[in-house]
């Protein structure tokens, strides 16, 4: 199909974008990479009236680390994850997540914070993000608010709480400790795909081995990005060992609200969930304990 | 709005709409190397650089390229210098029908630019976005890894000679025989003669020119009985003929025309499994401002025809209606309309009101044959159902023996039920035709087809033209796979161009492609087998239940094949075949390279693992003492032929024994069968063989015409349909060896009713042998009337003469040119156009062999199949294009693999497809492919020319089953569905495991 008219228009700066997107309120999208919004218009399943593209603003892509956050830049791409040093050295479940996102040409458009502003449920950045504790820089009219992660998703699919004049700008995220570690492992049809299902897990490790913090967050296994909140706090004060780990996963399944699709039957997904719950979280102990 | 593009150096100010896609744009600004395949992102084919990094230009709004800089492969090289990718692809034979190659080669060079020196998994990654259906990618990799070293100055190994045509001095027929009497000896500087030989190359780095072989820089290696040492082009690695222009990106397929005051058409689809039209209401649509036609089955007439592209008269059921006031499942056409603008036609679609009554459906074919079933086909007009009262559209009894005597005779009798899916051929270029009047009022229909000799009849009488006023054009073709064997557009988008006298352009979507076209039939398939203690098979019966979708197009001819290509494999006293094709409301099943036949061979080869571990025995030794040998009848040719009954075959040509030796030793059969172990972790080999046939016997028949021109080049016009496969090159290549001349002396054309000979088309793996044929026969006469016409020059007896190397010698050593003999027989003497015309057909249709193994690794956690070997070892024959027969191999076992681990179609309880993009619809791309090896064990058939035997299908025949047979033996236990998901894996190990605990 052919996407319906509308019109286009080139933000200078974030507050241009903010200043149209109160001019043209509902009516209004943000195109950032345009992997999920223009295969959205061609199906005709958003008929925005205006498209607003923030690709020409300077100063939105960018990895750095300060003051012990992570602020990645919301236009930052996929690529560039894959590419960064800091991110393979300090951040491995960053690169765990981008990595497994389509392909590169994908990759070169795609955004961060277009793979989160978009809350698909099949995306991959919304259940890691959930498992490190993000959050993400709103601006609006009435200047910048952050958003716990676990506030940024609704129960409904495809939606976020970021108001209709709010454009997102930034992602944060906390700096690893001495001993945390993070994984994020998923299960594909074939190499490239939307995952199966996907486990994003996030450890911080008391000197005595127990478990300060835990995010845990599932991908593509209900209609929104789930975080597995009993799995989480379950873990706290317990060491991670076979038998947690285990227990842990089997929690994060019973999270899980899959439905059967061309990906699988619901029941499978669930199991797979564990199986992957228990893999992502040997490799985060794995990294946070100091291997790999 | 206005927007400044930089488009390949040169700027351009154009007036775009916000919604307009890069693709868009790009190609009407001519830029034809664009291609497109999906519009969502998946595919690839519409790569192109934005300020140098790859992006798929469909999901790119043109406005958001303003002021980009945008590179295309038009601006890369031209077809006079290549640039060394471009080079590369050619000799490495990376381009089969070329549709993706113009993104595969932007991607490669994005990526070489970062990175002089990948790694082979560094660019199976940057290729991962661009999707082939043609190669299984073996050679474009390799071709980006030459093409990185040449570029790095690194010598490479030569592989195939580089087309000299280009370099040729312009041509000079000398001074005039009647000033200068002699007909000397021609000089080697000549300039008619050996050109090539001081060929100086232009792309920087390519290799020297060489007759060498395939073995270097490819995968697959050439064994056997080479008896083609005499021959001098026939079984040369040449390049494509075709190659050049598609690596440039020159404007070669349907779409790539532009045709004043075209309009766009588009399809309205049933929503609904099955319904009743009662009434139908387009005059809205006809009033909206830019529409010109609308057709609905008020509109056409109502002839029951059938869509299988196959010889008159088609064989099976006529239970179709160009458009009609019944739909049978969701996709199912309903009306069509042509506007101004694809955006205008859309529109109206939507305001055409249908009034549906809606039926039950029939969507499992279990339940078809059910008194109480729905009925699809009821119309009285339909013809050749064999008891549409029971929804069969065809149904085959084949017997030979007393299967039930052999089944008492025997020690053991095995049974099992394979179950196979429906899957798409998915060829990246979709369905898409053009139609037009032209000055003489006749109609061009412009059509991506494997068939044009059928199209034009089979639409005739619908659009109500005779032959005669139809000229079918088939320019170069996206893929086919078996789908555009298929008449599925041709004629309503020429009724459109009735209606409207205007050129009409219609295309499925991708979308549409998956569900509107056509598919693998699906089948659930029952093996029962008797068979002694010692492994002698003594009887054999394969029973089939297949869902041919709402029509019957190919049903009959396909689950025909399903049992006479696989079940003579093991010839036996008693063998039994039945089939029943049912009807549903579901998606038609049609024509898909393999034809039914790995549909059989799944059931097959996985049943004779099946026996050989219930017997105890090796699953090779099994095979080796049942399997058909050379001089031995083929049991079931006569009993089941195509669509009736048909010829004996007697096997004379059989290289399977070494064919197997090759698979048992290079997968290291002996050392890792049964070596599965216990681990999380498991991996496991298994093998299977195939047969399948070369071209239909007593039926399939092509023609070729060949003419001399006064330079010693040659027209050669044939039927033969080049979809890819690059059967023009081979075709060429029979015509240049009969010729004595060289590559470059050939200009072949290939399919357009108007000019070219009849040919029924491309398809049954008919082509090299059957046209191939045609060639050889047009070529030898052609041959003949040159030597009489030198013969009479140099005053000797023709007979004595040889040809060769474009030059014709006597006895005395008195030699004449080619071109000599064209200019004497065309201007000076008994005045007459060197040219000969031939047909070709055979009751022969000799079997071509194979052996495919896999070594595959499973997750005993998730059920996840990860196939690391896939080899395959085929005889098909004398092999005229090593390069091009491994292209095949290797594509078609890619297909295979998707058949039998991840491609399916999958539907909604209501019956609408739910597996309509290639993101849901999953087929291998690069990164997902294994090691993969090819081998080509030559035999020498007596039938064909030069002893040719069929290469197109045979490797899609055994990989599925050898990808089971090999998770069977690293799991312990078969999974009796492909493809193989990982749930289905996961299931069948946990089944395991719980009988295990019982
Ligand atoms: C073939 C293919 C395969 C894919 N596979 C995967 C996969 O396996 N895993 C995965 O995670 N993703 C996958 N994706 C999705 C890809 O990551 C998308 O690009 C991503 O979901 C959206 O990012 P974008 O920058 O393209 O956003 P866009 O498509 O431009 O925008 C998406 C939505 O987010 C909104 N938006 C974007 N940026 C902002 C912002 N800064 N502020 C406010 N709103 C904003 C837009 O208005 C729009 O509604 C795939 C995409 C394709 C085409
Ligand atoms: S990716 Fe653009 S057409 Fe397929
Ligand atoms: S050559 Fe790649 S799709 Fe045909």
């Amino acid at each position: 199909m052919i996407p319906g008219s509308f019109d286009y228009v080139v933000a200078s700066s974030i507050s241009d974008a903010v200043s149209l997107l109160q001019q043209h309120g509902d009516e209004a999208k943000i195109l950032a990479g345009g992997q999920s919004l223009i295969p959205l218009l061609r199906f005709r399943l958003a008929s925005p009236s205006v498209l607003i593209d923030i690709n020409r603003i300077d100063g939105m892509e960018y990895i750095q680390e300060t003051d012990n956050v992570l602020h990645i830049g919301a236009m930052t791409r996929e690529a560039e994850l894959d590419n960064s040093d800091l991110i393979r050295e300090r951040y491995p479940i960053l690169l765990d997540t981008s990595s497994l996102i389509a392909d590169p040409v994908v990759r070169n458009w795609a955004t961060v914070g277009g793979n989160l502003a978009h809350a698909d449920p099949g995306n991959n950045h919304p259940a890691t993000m959930l498992a490190l504790g993000a959050s993400v820089v709103a601006v609006g009219p009435d200047g910048e608010r952050v958003i716990p992660i676990d506030e940024f998703f609704t129960d409904n699919s495809f939606e976020t709480t970021l108001h209709p004049n709010e454009i997102l700008t930034e992602i944060r995220v906390p700096a690893p400790t001495d001993r945390s570690g993070g994984a994020y492992i998923q299960l594909e049809r074939k190499v490239g795909d939307y995952a199966i299902a996907g486990v994003a897990a996030y450890v911080r490790l008391n000197d005595a081995g127990q478990v300060t913090y835990a995010g845990i967050g599932l991908t593509n296994v209900g209609p929104t990005p789930i975080k597995a909140r009993n799995a989480e706090q379950f873990l706290l004060g317990k060491a991670l060992d076979d038998a947690s780990i285990h227990q842990v996963a089997d929690m994060a399944a019973a999270a899980s609200q899959p439905t059967s699709d061309t990906r699988g039957p619901a029941e499978y997904k669930r199991a797979m969930v564990r199986t992957l719950a228990v893999r992502a979280l040997q490799k985060a102990l794995g990294r946070a304990t100091g291997g790999e | 709005m206005e927007l400044e593009l930089r488009i390949n150096g040169i700027i351009k100010s154009l007036d775009v709409a916000p919604n307009e896609s890069l693709l868009k744009v790009l190609r009407q600004e001519g830029y034809f190397s664009v291609k497109h395949g999906c519009e969502t992102g998946e595919c690839g084919a519409c790569t192109v650089l934005i300020d140098g990094v790859p992006r798929p230009s469909c999901v790119t709004l043109a406005a958001q390229a303003g002021g980009c800089t945008l590179t295309t492969v038009e601006s890369l090289g031209t077809m006079r210098k290549l640039h060394p990718l471009q080079e590369a692809f050619i000799s490495t034979g990376a381009i089969q029908c070329g549709f993706c190659t113009p993104g595969m080669v932007l991607s490669a060079y994005e990526l070489l630019k970062r990175n002089p020196d990948p790694s082979e998994d560094e660019v199976r990654d940057a290729l991962s976005g661009n999707l082939c259906r043609c190669t299984g990618y073996v050679k474009p990799v390799q071709a980006i890894m030459r093409a990185a070293a040449m570029q790095r100055g690194e010598t490479v190994p030569p592989i195939s000679s580089p087309g000299s045509s280009e370099n040729f001095k312009p041509w000079d027929p000398g001074r005039s025989p009647l000033e200068h009497a002699e007909y000397g000896a021609s000089t080697p500087d000549d300039p008619t003669v050996g050109a090539a030989s001081n060929a100086q190359i232009i792309a920087p780095n390519t290799p020297e020119s060489t007759d060498d072989s395939s073995s270097q820089g490819g995968t697959a290696t050439l064994v056997g009985t080479r008896t083609s040492t005499d021959l001098s082009i026939v079984g040369k690695p040449e390049r494509k003929v075709d190659a050049v222009k598609l690596v440039t990106g020159k404007p070669a397929f349907v779409d790539d025309i532009e045709l004043r005051g075209m309009l766009h058409a588009r399809l309205l689809t049933s929503p609904h499994a099955h319904a009743i039209i009662r009434d139908i209401d387009a005059s809205e649509a006809r009033a909206l401002s830019g529409v010109h036609a609308v057709l609905t089955y008020k509109d056409v007439p109502r002839i029951p025809y059938t869509t299988a592209g196959q010889s008159w008269p088609e064989p099976g059921p006529h239970d179709q209606y160009c458009l009609d006031n019944r739909v049978r499942f969701v996709g199912d056409r309903v009306a069509a309309v042509a506007a101004e603008t694809p955006e205008i036609a859309e529109q109206a679609l939507s305001l055409i009101r249908v009034d549906y009554e809606v039926l039950p459906a029939l969507l499992d074919p279990r339940y078809a044959m059910d008194p109480n079933a729905p009925r699809i086909h009821p119309e009285p007009e339909s013809y050749r159902i064999h008891d549409a009262s029971r929804n069969i559209a065809a149904h085959l009894h084949a017997e030979v023996g007393d299967v039930e005597r052999g089944f008492a005779e025997s020690d053991l009798v095995v049974e099992g039920e394979y179950i196979v899916p429906q899957v798409q051929q998915t060829p990246i270029e979709n369905h898409i035709v053009i139609t037009y009047w032209d000055e003489d009022d006749r109609l061009v229909v412009r059509t991506s087809t494997q068939v044009p000799y059928h199209v034009r009849r089979i639409i005739a009488p619908i659009i109500g033209l005779s032959p005669r006023r139809i000229r079918v054009v088939k320019p170069r073709i996206g893929g086919g796979f078996g789908v555009k064997q298929e008449v599925l557009l041709e004629d309503i988008c020429a009724l459109l161009t009735i209606a409207t006298d205007r050129p009409v352009k219609l295309e499925f979507s991708r979308a549409e492609e998956f569900r509107s076209s056509r598919s693998r039939h699906p089948q659930i398939l029952r093996m029962k087998t008797g068979v002694k203690r010692d492994g002698t098979i003594v009887a054999n019966q394969m029973t089939l239940l297949a869902n041919t979708g709402a029509y019957g197009t190919h049903s009959l001819t396909v689950q025909s094949n399903t049992g006479s290509k696989t079940l003579p494999l093991y010839p036996c006293a008693h063998i039994r075949f039945v089939a029943d094709i049912v009807y549903t409301n579901l998606p038609p099943a049609g024509a898909f390279r393999g034809y039914g036949v790995p549909q059989g061979f799944f059931a097959l080869e996985s049943h004779i693992d099946e026996i050989a571990k219930q017997l105890g025995m090796d699953a090779l030794a099994l095979r080796r003492q049942n399997w058909l040998k050379e001089g031995d009848e083929n049991p079931l040719a006569k009993a089941l032929g195509e669509g009736k009954e048909g010829y004996t075959q007697i096997i004379e040509s059989c290289g399977l024994p070494q064919c197997l030796q090759i698979v048992e030793e290079k997968l290291n059969w002996q050392e890792k069968r049964g070596k599965g172990g216990s681990g999380r972790f498991r991996r496991g080999v298994g093998i299977a063989l195939a047969m399948h046939g070369t071209a239909i016997p007593g039926l399939d028949m092509g023609g070729a015409s060949i003419k001399l021109n006064d330079d010693g080049s040659f027209n050669v016009l044939v039927g033969a349909t080049d979809i890819g496969t690059g059967s023009d090159t081979v075709i060429a290549q029979i015509a240049a060896e009969v010729l004595g001349v060289r590559m470059e002396d050939i200009i072949i054309h290939s399919s357009d009713t108007d000019f070219t000979p009849f040919d029924t088309g491309a398809y049954a793996s008919s082509t090299t042998y059957i046209s191939g044929g045609a060639t050889k026969k047009a070529a030898e006469q052609v041959r003949m009337q040159i030597l009489d016409v030198a013969g009479r020059v140099l005053k000797v007896n023709p007979e004595s003469l040889t040809l060769s190397n474009r030059i014709i010698t006597a006895h005395n050593g008195q030699t004449m040119t080619v071109s000599q003999v064209a200019l004497h027989s065309l201007h000076i003497e008994n005045q007459q156009q060197i040219m000969s015309t031939a047909s070709w057909m055979s009751y022969n249709s000799p079997p071509p062999f194979a052996a495919q193994g896999a070594e595959v690794e499973v997750d005993t956690e998730t059920g996840v199949v990860r196939v690391l070997k896939a080899i395959s070892a085929v005889d098909a024959g004398r092999v005229v294009n090593p390069l091009m027969a491994e292209g095949q191999i290797e594509g078609g076992a890619t297909q295979a693999l998707g058949y039998g681990i991840c491609e399916e179609m999958v539907y909604d309880q209501q019956g609408a497809l739910l597996t309509t993009n290639l993101s849901d619809y999953r087929i291998y791309s690069a990164v997902d492919m294994p090691q993969m090896e090819s081998y080509l064990v030559e035999t020498h058939d007596p039938f064909g020319p030069f002893g040719v035997k069929a290469i197109a299908e045979i490797p899609i025949d055994g990989m599925a089953p050898a990808v089971a047979n090999a998770v069977a033996d690293a799991i312990g236990v078969r999974v009796y569905q492909i493809p193989l998901t990982p749930e289905r894996v996961m299931l069948a190990i946990h089944t395991q495991s719980q009988n295990a605990k019982r």
